[in-house]
């Protein structure tokens, strides 16, 4: 690890491409075609956008039936009321998961993903490997990352190819009658939103 | 331009067209249904040149049986691929 | 023949499923971006055809693509121009102490 402090201005950073970006940042700010300040929202905006946001998403839908028919019918709505502003997300789509179907998302162009939800997208997400494989083998995509859906689950694929993003709703797992909110929330990991995997249970230990 | 409605059979154009297109490669030429429809947009095909894509077009969000899509594929057959796919990219299946 | 963006279906090994920490520079090309479309200076669809049209795709990391493909829109706009985007990156090597 780098000793570095991580705001330290005159750091040298490996790729090539950094100097040229903070290149651009400084003509850009030079010329008032942005503000430093502009900037700096934008970088805020993005930090603030966690996989936690979707699931606290996920959590108020299992224990509250309306929101999640407005979370299905308008997610950019439902996240309003939870104070998540996702205006500056494309369509926000959220995909259910049934005891008959497991949704699972990729974009195979480029990486589109929930960002103004979800944050940035994790490194595999935008790999070459996940985003060629997941169309044509979604099943050994998800063995992959060490999830199965159960004998006669059928497995929808969505390729975020234009203009919508996506987000699962998984299901709630067995055995969670008691959680609250929080509690159930925390059970919600990236890649259960995402798809390759499923919330589970905490193991029934002391 | 066809409207097309949920559960409409269509495919989608196995056109080759250059430049900025989101219709990606594995559907050229694929049967599949309407799911829903998405909305309407600026066509990102004039958009990604600096045009106003307008006028703005339906995008529909399309679904695909897997196994009518890979040789081999692995599993059910209820299996199946969602995508969403602009009004010119689609015609009514059957249509040559 | 499909574009080198466009690998829906295609072969590929096992999906690497180790993380990097986001750098600063990457939270700028991705904040530049935004801002940038927020703006109106260029669209996200403007954005992803200046990357499906870099030589160098396969080679390159995310954000690098995102960067390089901002860089070449602003040129395309003329919002900036080449020498000085090159002069200026040079000036940062070398506080930098690059060669």
């Amino acid at each position: 690890m780098s000793e570095v402090h991580p705001h330290e201005e005159v750091r040298p950073e490996r790729s090539p491409y950094a100097a040229r970006i903070r290149a651009m940042e400084a003509l850009l700010v030079e010329k008032s075609v942005l503000t430093e300040a502009e900037i700096q929202d934008r970088i805020e905006y993005m930090d603030s956008r966690t996989p936690a946001n979707g699931a606290k998403l996920v959590a108020r839908a299992w224990t509250d039936p309306d929101f999640k028919e407005r979370l299905l019918s308008d997610a950019k709505s439902a996240a309003r009321e939870l104070g998540l502003d996702a205006t500056h997300e494309a369509e926000l789509i959220v995909v259910e998961n049934t005891p008959v179907v497991h949704n699972l998302i990729v974009c195979t162009l480029c990486s589109c993903y929930p960002r103004a939800v979800l944050g940035r997208p994790p490194d595999w997400y935008k790999s070459f490997e996940y985003r060629s494989r997941a169309v044509r083998e979604p099943r050994a995509v998800m063995r992959e990352f060490g999830f199965e859906p159960e004998e006669g689950i059928e497995v929808a694929v969505h390729d975020s190819t234009a203009d919508a993003r996506y987000m699962v709703l998984p299901m709630r797992p067995e055995g969670t009658k008691n959680m609250d909110e929080e509690e159930l929330a925390a059970l919600v990991t990236r890649d259960a939103l995402i798809g390759v995997s499923a919330p589970q249970a905490p193991s029934r230990a002391s | 331009m066809t409207p097309f409605h949920p559960g409409d059979r269509v495919r989608v154009r196995p056109a080759e067209k250059p430049g900025h297109v989101r219709a990606p490669d594995y559907l050229k030429g694929r049967s599949g249904w309407i799911s829903c429809v998405l909305g309407h947009f600026p066509n990102p095909e004039d958009l990604a040149y600096g045009l106003s894509g307008m006028p703005e077009k339906t995008l529909y969000r399309v679904s695909f049986r897997q196994s009518n899509l890979w040789d081999g594929y692995e599993g059910p057959d209820g299996d199946r691929l969602y995508a969403d796919v602009y009004e010119h990219w689609l015609e009514p299946e059957g249509e040559r | 023949m499909s574009s080198v963006h466009d690998i829906g279906g295609s072969s590929g090994g096992p999906i690497d499923r180790s993380q990097h920490d986001v750098e600063d520079w990457e939270r700028l090309a991705d904040a530049i971006n935004s801002a940038l479309g927020g703006k109106g200076l260029q669209t996200t669809d403007q954005h992803r055809r200046a990357i499906e049209s870099l030589p160098n795709y396969r080679d390159l990391g995310y954000y690098e693509r995102w960067t390089a493909a901002t860089e070449k829109l602003l040129i395309e706009n003329g919002i900036l121009t080449q020498a000085e985007i090159d002069e200026k990156a040079g000036e940062i090597e070398r506080r930098w102490g690059g060669s």
